[in-house]
Parts: C-alpha cells; sequence; structure tokens
C-alpha cells in the first residue's frame, strides 16, 4: 500500500485568517476518506489545494507522488486529469446534454469520438443515468445531476475523486444512494475523499474519517468495517 | 479532430449566443474599419494619380550648339546605354524653334530679329519608376551634366518635390489614422470578448477544474474574436465598395471631375483578402488583451 495523498505541515491564510494551520496527514492508495467538519473548518479548500487550485502559505502536498506545490501552472491540468471533482451545486453545463457534460474530460485530453462515446456510456452506466444520456441537465433531478457529475468526475478513470459536500442538496434516500456509488467506485481501486459535514453521511460510510475544526486537523478516529 | 470540431462549436455557440453582442461587435468594427478604407482608398488613388503625374514628368538635357552631329550621336548612345532612361526623343535647334513659334506666335518676331536660331539641340528624357524619386532625379541630372556635348539639364524640382511632399503627407495621415483606428477595432473586440468570458466564467471554471489546459480554454473565444475582425472588416469592404460606387456615379451624373471616375479604382481582390486578414488579426488581438486580462481563462 503506498500513499497517495500527503500533506506535509500546510498551513494557509486569507486575509490574516487562518484557512488551514499545520495540517499533516497521510492517504492511502485504495482508501476510502470522509473529511468532516463544520463550515468554514478547511475542508474545501483542502481539496482545492490537492487539484493545486489553491497553494499553500507553508507546507508540502503530495498527490499520486507529484507535489503540488512544485507544480508549474502549466502541469495543473494534467494532474486534475487524474483527480476527479464533484461538487455540492454539480456544476453541470446547463446548455450540454448529460452525454456532452460526462464527455468534457475526454475531449480536454484530445481522445478519439470512438473511445469518448465507449468511455461515457461505461461511465454513465456505473452511475445508472444511462438512459438520460440526451437530455439537459434540466431536465434532471437533483439525485441525477450528481449522478452525471460522479460520472464525469470517473469517466477519466481518475486515481483519485474528491466530493466537496456531495450530499448537501440531496435528501436522506438519494444521499445514501450517492454514498454506496462512491462506496461502488472505491471498490475498484480509486482513492475517495468525501468532505462533508453531514454526521448521516458518515454513520452511512463507517470509514476512516479526518476531522477538521478551524483550520486544524484533530486526532483521528479510525472506524473498522 | 473531436476537439478541433468542439472548439469551432465554441466559437460558433459563443457568437450565437450573445447574437446582439456579436452583432454590435461586427457593425461597430465595420464602421471603424470603412474609416481606415476611406483613407487607405483614397491614399491609393490619389498615390496612383502621383504616378502618372510622374510619368508626365521629362527632363531636358540641352546640347551645346557646338556640337557635332557625330558627337550628338554620341551622347544619344550615352542616354541610351543608361539603364535609368525608359525613353528619348530628339529635339533639333529647327524643331525646337517652330515649336516655339507653334506655342507664342506673338512672340516669333523676337527670334527673327537675331538673325540666328538660338534654341540649342535637345533630348526629352523620360526615366523609369525607379529613378523618379527627387533625390534619384537630382542624382542622374547631376551625373549627365558632366557628359560630354552637355550644356545643361532642365526639370522642374519644385514640381518632383511638391508631389512627393503630397503623397508622403498622405501616407503619414493614413498610417496615423489606421494606427488609432486599428487600435479602436481591438478594443471594440476585447470588449466583446470580455463580455462572453464573464457570461460563460462558470462554464470556464468547470473547464479548469476538469483538467482543461489553457489554450484548450482560450482557443474558442480567441476564434471568436477573428471571426468577429474578419466579419468586420469584410462588411467595411462591402460599405466601402457602395460608397466608392455611389461616388463614382455621382460624378458621372453631376459630370464635374469627368473622366476622373474612370481613372478612380477600388482595392483589387488581394488586397481586398488582407484587409480581411487584417481584421482577423485585430479581432484575435482584441481577444488576447481580453484573455489576458481575464485571469480565470487559463488553467
Amino acid at each position: 500500500m503506498w500513499t497517495m495523498i500527503q500533506l506535509i505541515h500546510v498551513s494557509k491564510q486569507y486575509d490574516q485568517r487562518p484557512a488551514l494551520s499545520d495540517v499533516t496527514l497521510e492517504i492511502d492508495k485504495g482508501e476510502f476518506v470522509l473529511l468532516m467538519g463544520p463550515s468554514g473548518a478547511g475542508k474545501s479548500t483542502l481539496l482545492r489545494m490537492l487539484i493545486g487550485a489553491e497553494r499553500p502559505d507553508e507546507g508540502q502536498i503530495f498527490v499520486h507522488q507529484k507535489n503540488v506545490t512544485m507544480l508549474k501552472p502549466s502541469d495543473i491540468p494534467y494532474l486534475r486529469r487524474k483527480v476527479g471533482t464533484v461538487f455540492q451545486d454539480f456544476r453541470l453545463l446547463p446548455k450540454k446534454s448529460v452525454f456532452d457534460n460526462v464527455a468534457l474530460p475526454l475531449l480536454v485530453q484530445g481522445i478519439s469520438s470512438a473511445d469518448i462515446r465507449r468511455k461515457v456510456t461505461e461511465a454513465l452506466r456505473a452511475v445508472g443515468v444511462e438512459h438520460k444520456r440526451d437530455q439537459l441537465p434540466a431536465g434532471l433531478s437533483t439525485g441525477e445531476q450528481q449522478r452525471v457529475c460522479i460520472a464525469r468526475a470517473i469517466v477519466n478513470g481518475p486515481v483519485v475523486l474528491l466530493a466537496d459536500e456531495p450530499t448537501g442538496n440531496l435528501d436522506p434516500a438519494l444521499t445514501a444512494e450517492i454514498i454506496e456509488l462512491f462506496k461502488l467506485i472505491n471498490a475498484r481501486g480509486t482513492t475517495v475523499v468525501v468532505a462533508t459535514h453531514d454526521p448521516l453521511v458518515m454513520a452511512q460510510v463507517n470509514r476512516r474519517v479526518l476531522t477538521l475544526s478551524q483550520g486544524r486537523l484533530l486526532p483521528e478516529q479510525r472506524v473498522l468495517v | 479532430m473531436r476537439t478541433l470540431s468542439y472548439l469551432l462549436r465554441e466559437s460558433w455557440v459563443n457568437m450565437r449566443t450573445n447574437r446582439t453582442t456579436t452583432m454590435v461587435a461586427i457593425l461597430t468594427t465595420a464602421f471603424t474599419l470603412a474609416c481606415v478604407g476611406i483613407f487607405l482608398l483614397l491614399y491609393v488613388n490619389l498615390r496612383a494619380a502621383a504616378g502618372w503625374l510622374q510619368d508626365d514628368i521629362k527632363i531636358m538635357v540641352y546640347l551645346d550648339d557646338r556640337l557635332a552631329s557625330d558627337s550628338v550621336v554620341e551622347v544619344e548612345q550615352n542616354l541610351r546605354g543608361d539603364r535609368a532612361v525608359t525613353s528619348l526623343l530628339f529635339i533639333s535647334k529647327e524643331q525646337a524653334l517652330g515649336e516655339f513659334k507653334a506655342q507664342f506666335p506673338s512672340e516669333s518676331h523676337l527670334l527673327d530679329g537675331l538673325g540666328q536660331n538660338p534654341l540649342p539641340a535637345s533630348f526629352v528624357v523620360a526615366l523609369s519608376p525607379s529613378f523618379r524619386s527627387p533625390d534619384a532625379v537630382k542624382r542622374w541630372a547631376e551625373r549627365v551634366r558632366q557628359v560630354a556635348g552637355v550644356s545643361k539639364v532642365d526639370y522642374n524640382q519644385d514640381w518632383i518635390d511638391a508631389l512627393a511632399m503630397v503623397i508622403r503627407s498622405i501616407e503619414l495621415v493614413a498610417i496615423g489614422i489606421g494606427v488609432i483606428l486599428s487600435a479602436a477595432a481591438v478594443t471594440i473586440i476585447a470588449n466583446t470578448i470580455r463580455l462572453t468570458l464573464f457570461a460563460r466564467r462558470d462554464e470556464i471554471a468547470i473547464l479548469r477544474l476538469i483538467g482543461a489546459t489553457t489554450s484548450f480554454i482560450r482557443i474558442p473565444y480567441l476564434l471568436e474574436g477573428a471571426v468577429l475582425g474578419a466579419l468586420g472588416s469584410a462588411l467595411s469592404l462591402v460599405m466601402l465598395k457602395f460608397m466608392y460606387e455611389l461616388f463614382r456615379q455621382q460624378m458621372r451624373t453631376t459630370g464635374r471631375f469627368a473622366g476622373l471616375d474612370n481613372l478612380m479604382s477600388f482595392f483589387p481582390p488581394s488586397v481586398c483578402l488582407a484587409l480581411i486578414a487584417v481584421g482577423m488579426g485585430l479581432g484575435f488581438a482584441g481577444s488576447f488583451v481580453s484573455i489576458r486580462r481575464f485571469g480565470e481563462a487559463k488553467a
């Protein structure tokens, strides 16, 4: 088992207000980790740092053995192609069909049309919305929109899947469905990190929990499956 | 291939989504470039006119009165061998006198009183276009003055200088106005692209997160700017052609400057294509300026 994500003494401030303070952690390849904490605890900042959208003021971040803090701006897109991201607000393009939304990460890599068709169909099938491929996001339920967002995140076959409050807009039944989906993705070998403040998610996931409070990492609770 | 079609489609979607802004940008660019075009057309036509006038400039090479006919032939051969000379016409003393009498019949008695013909024989020389600049004519005249048997070389220096200055002035004005209005066209397109970028900032943010490179994000907007510039430029040419034809028709109907309308000319197709390419370049530059300023449009 080798380390997929590693943070070493990472700190970040916004306008003199600490968002992350001296955070050190390791997440192994194939792990499913919950990043818990109230709003403003620094969860989103941490996830954004993992994809190079934010740079720490201090410390080092490694993802898939790449030092993210040392990456040139031109190398960051290539890191992001290995890391799938899922958002609370789905961030789907409203004027593009489900198929085109999911195809986008493949298009930016210049993958052939035939491969795009195959991979998008697989991803849509994996999240159970294959039958909605030609619809626009507005015609989907919130649960379906989140599934499409997850399909877009996994269509590349990423090594890591990051989800920022993925169930924030979903009811408990849909939350359970989405968590099951993450577990399935994790079971195929993808490292999954879900940031949430929802205790319901913690109860359903029943895996390793990292808790952030006011930018500091609290002592870990490891839950055995 | 699919990526390319995606980028082209995105540019088209951008323009269709912001139809009003796109139309306003094309029209304002067209009007701006049409203003540049008017000066350019004026410059091209005046330059052509100046060229015709310069063609008419003749240099008189007067021969020494005591020159024997053999030596005249030598001077003629000397001039004919000169690569600057395109045409040469010999005017004998008798022909010069005949012309004088024909042109000034009332003054011809003045020469009769002298007893002998005081007018010298001469060559009327026309120079090739590359030797028609004021400096070149001056250098040529000085050189020919040294030739044995040549007594004087005469040409209208003031006229050549004035003509050269007019052409230079028009050129400077055309360049000045061209630069200012081109900058205006760049600004217009830059603002249009900025509006598009702002309207699609969420989409740009998504593209960044899924691993799109900076060039993948920027290309549709650069293409959009180039297309706006090219369309604006093409429309400006249509407007110019319309105005040009209207102007010619007015000249014909009013009868003023009769015959001048036949001497006027519009841009040849190659220049029209070059102007569209320039419009495209300006549009591209406008997009580039906006994208550089819009920090989110990079990975």
